[in-house]
């Protein structure tokens, strides 16, 4: 024990002669939090909408205010004929068009069902797909209410209304839970933070691992009475306690920079950053025992980080991916911590609803730590 | 002329005999291809959904089949005595269809009835998608009783497959990364092992040695450009939508771009551990987060928007989307193209006079 205790506070020493380490603590938390919160926002708003109203008439010039006024799209220009139109798409200035066909009013007078087209560049499929959802709602929306609207014009009224025949229509009331703003950095910081805890644990801890190799002082820690076990336990320690730091400061970023809401318990999100940190140390130091130099250590991190993060589900919805995919992301560290961070914070669910993730970690961990205590026993052995 | 083929037959040597410099050149890039080409995307398929029927009769079984039927959804099973909205908290579902107990009787005389959509928002843009797809799912149920039809198309990718837009931004992130890192590593590494005095004494002038040097790296991003090309085309279904000579120019003044990129990275920062950190930052999260890759440019707060702009990957995702999803050609695309080689020249200059600057000093 005296040995472990002497062994860390010779880490510790050089930790705080290393100006470095500490500056690696806070700046890429907060530029990664701010930059990723911020700037990843797939809100789908103000597309430009091109419109060619072959009616002219009161009912079509409400409909194009109604939809350019809901925010979605805004009016960017109108046109006379649907290959303008067209034209303008295919050169990029357009992300979306109507055409209201002559007799519009008539048909709406008369109780017929006219068609009015819309165009949607769909080259992005999300963008494509929310706008999709929005014109239909927007046409719902104004066909309900238009009818009943008095205006200056003369209204018709359907004589078929109270037929018989007349078939009864479903109306959805949609109601978001957990955040009813749907405010789009919440989702994205709370993963970011799994990213950021897997990341910053792989490359301080493998960085530390590989320093030691270097600078060729490895042998002499090893003719130290110390066992691996005990080296490496001493090398995590420190580090442990700076990355619980910076857990510390990213959770109050996200409350203070986002207003992600804490509804949960802190204390459970906070035991899952430490797994969590703790499996990305144990990465890291898995991948130090593959490398000789810092630098190698480091370009070891693309072959290993982008798949990490892409695969995690903190970025983007894990059922977005194919359906092959979906299993390979159980095995993936960051997606069981944004499962916890966004069923605690969010949702408010306790321990009952996040066992599994937490035993997962749990696992990552001992696996990860293990068998880098392996590997480094074997190549100095 | 000759000097600057020498110096880029030796350069290419240099990486042909480093296996991890091959692997990373060639190998990764179509692996990262695959794999974020296939995991990122923003629409889903396949939620878990939790019907509560309080009606049960033919006309609200009617109904629920209509989301059966649809690939975004599938139904799970959930206790009709627990509160619906426990199926959150456990993360069995992400969203819940309350039919009331009135609606078969609703829907037989005619009238209109409501249906609760209960949406899981923590994923602010999931949630948005499935209202959207429930909306129309309800339209679609009964078209004729909607007063006005929707006609929606979409162009330039008819099926919504994410895999045609996104496929084409990774490919323009394997290209801005690989090449850009081993430019860098290559001149950092001149620079930490001192082998750039034997540069400056030889009768070799600053720009040969960099053209020679850019060159090579040219060469390399231009055959894992042809690489990636061949899966665009094969795995991802991709095809020039038309006129492919504003493509084949950018590629080349990308590769160029961002070759340029890498050897003043390499040339400024003679140490290969923080060269690497130098590209990581300029060459993937710049092009992944402000280059419209994953999440359109427009929805970059104002504030930091001015920073896309100087990004050069943007314009070439702009390029590379253009040419094989829409087939806007040179009218559309011209101005992204020069903006390409501004870039690029800037990037060589800069590194140019690095170069000449620390050659005066020898």
């Amino acid at each position: 024990m005296t040995r472990l205790i002497a062994l860390i506070r010779k880490e510790l020493g050089q930790i705080r002669r290393d100006k470095r380490v500490l500056a690696s603590l806070i700046v890429p938390p907060t530029v990664q939090l701010l930059l990723f919160g911020f700037a990843l926002n797939p809100t789908v708003d103000h597309l430009k909408m091109g419109v060619v109203d072959l009616d002219h008439s009161p009912q079509s010039r409400d409909l194009i205010a109604n939809m350019t006024e809901s925010g979605a799209f805004r009016l960017a220009n109108t046109y006379f004929s649907t290959d303008q139109l067209g034209t303008a798409m295919g050169r990029g200035d357009l992300d979306a068009g109507m055409v209201i066909p002559y007799r519009f009013a008539r048909d709406m007078e008369r109780g017929r069902q006219p068609d009015v087209q819309i165009l949607l560049n769909a080259m992005n499929a999300n963008t494509a797909a929310i706008a999709q959802g929005y014109a239909q709602n927007v046409l719902r929306n104004w066909s309900q209410v238009y009818p009943q609207l008095d205006g200056l014009h003369a209204q018709y009224r359907p004589i078929s209304a109270n037929d018989v025949s007349r078939r009864g229509r479903v109306v959805m009331h949609p109601a978001f839970l957990f955040n009813p703003g749907l405010v789009t950095p919440w989702f994205i910081v709370t993963g970011t933070l799994g990213v950021l805890l897997m990341l910053n644990g792989s490359l301080i801890a493998s960085a530390a691992l590989v320093k030691e190799r270097e600078a060729g002082t490895v042998e002499q820690l090893l003719m130290t009475p110390a066992g691996t076990g005990e080296i490496i336990l001493a090398k995590i320690t420190p580090l442990f306690l700076l990355l619980c730091l910076m857990i510390l400061f990213a959770t109050a970023l996200i409350r203070v920079a986002f207003g992600v809401p804490f509804r949960g318990s802190f204390l459970l999100v906070l035991a899952g950053a430490m797994l969590c940190m703790l499996s990305g140390i144990g990465i890291g130091t898995f991948i130090a025992t593959f490398s000789k130099s810092a630098q190698q250590a480091q370009l070891m991190a693309f072959f290993v980080n982008p798949p990490l993060a892409s695969l995690s589900g903190a970025l983007t919805p894990v059922e977005a991916m194919p359906q092959w995919m979906q299993p390979l992301t159980v095995l993936n560290p960051i997606r069981h911590f944004g499962i916890i961070t966004r069923s605690v914070l969010l949702k408010g669910s306790g321990l009952m609803a996040v066992w599994p993730e937490m035993l997962a970690l749990i696992a990552f961990t001992a696996v990860l730590l293990t068998l880098s205590v392996m590997r480094f026993r074997k190549q100095l052995g | 002329m000759r000097r600057v083929f020498a110096q880029m037959r030796k350069e290419l040597t240099q990486i042909a005999r480093d296996r991890l410099a091959l692997v990373l050149a060639l190998v990764l890039p179509l692996c990262l291809m695959l794999l974020l080409g296939n995991a990122v995307s923003l629409t889903v398929t396949g939620l878990p959904i939790v019907v509560q029927d309080l009606d049960s009769t033919p006309a609200s079984r009617d109904f629920i089949d209509a989301f059966r039927a649809s690939l975004t959804f599938h139904i799970v099973s959930w206790p009709s005595s627990r509160p619906p909205a426990d199926a959150f908290l456990t993360n069995t579902a992400r969203a819940v269809l309350v039919i009331p107990e009135h609606f078969g009787r609703d829907m037989a005389r005619g009238r209109n009835t409501e249906v609760q959509l209960l949406v899981d928002a923590t994923d602010a843009n999931t949630a948005r998608l499935v209202q959207g797809y429930a909306g129309q799912i309800v339209s679609n149920y009964r078209p004729e009783a909607q007063p006005v039809k929707a006609d929606i198309r979409l162009w330039f990718n008819p099926g919504r497959d994410s895999k045609k837009f996104y496929g084409p931004g990774v490919f323009v992130m394997g290209i801005s990364m690989f090449p850009a890192l081993l430019a860098a590593l290559a001149l950092s590494k001149e620079g930490e092992q001192k082998t750039i005095l034997q540069v400056y004494v030889s009768s070799i002038s600053a720009h040969e040695f960099l053209l020679g040097k850019i060159l090579a790296f040219v060469a390399i991003a231009l055959a894992e450009a042809f690489l990636s090309v061949i899966l665009l085309f094969s795995y991802f279904g991709l095809s020039f939508a038309g006129d492919p000579s504003v493509f084949i120019v950018a590629t080349v003044l990308y590769a160029f771009c961002v070759a340029a990129f890498g050897s003043f990275i390499g040339l400024a920062i003679p140490s290969q551990a923080a060269a690497i950190q130098a590209v990581a930052l300029g060459g993937f999260l710049l092009t992944f987060l402000l280059s419209g890759l994953i999440f359109p440019v427009q929805n970059i707060p104002s504030g930091i928007r001015w920073v896309s702009s100087m990004v050069w990957a943007r314009y070439y995702i702009e390029i590379v989307r253009d040419a094989l999803l829409k087939g806007g050609g040179w009218p559309a695309m011209w101005w992204s193209v020069v903006r390409i080689a501004q870039i690029g020249t800037v990037f060589y200059v800069l590194g140019w006079r690095k170069l000449r600057r620390m050659q005066l000093s020898i």
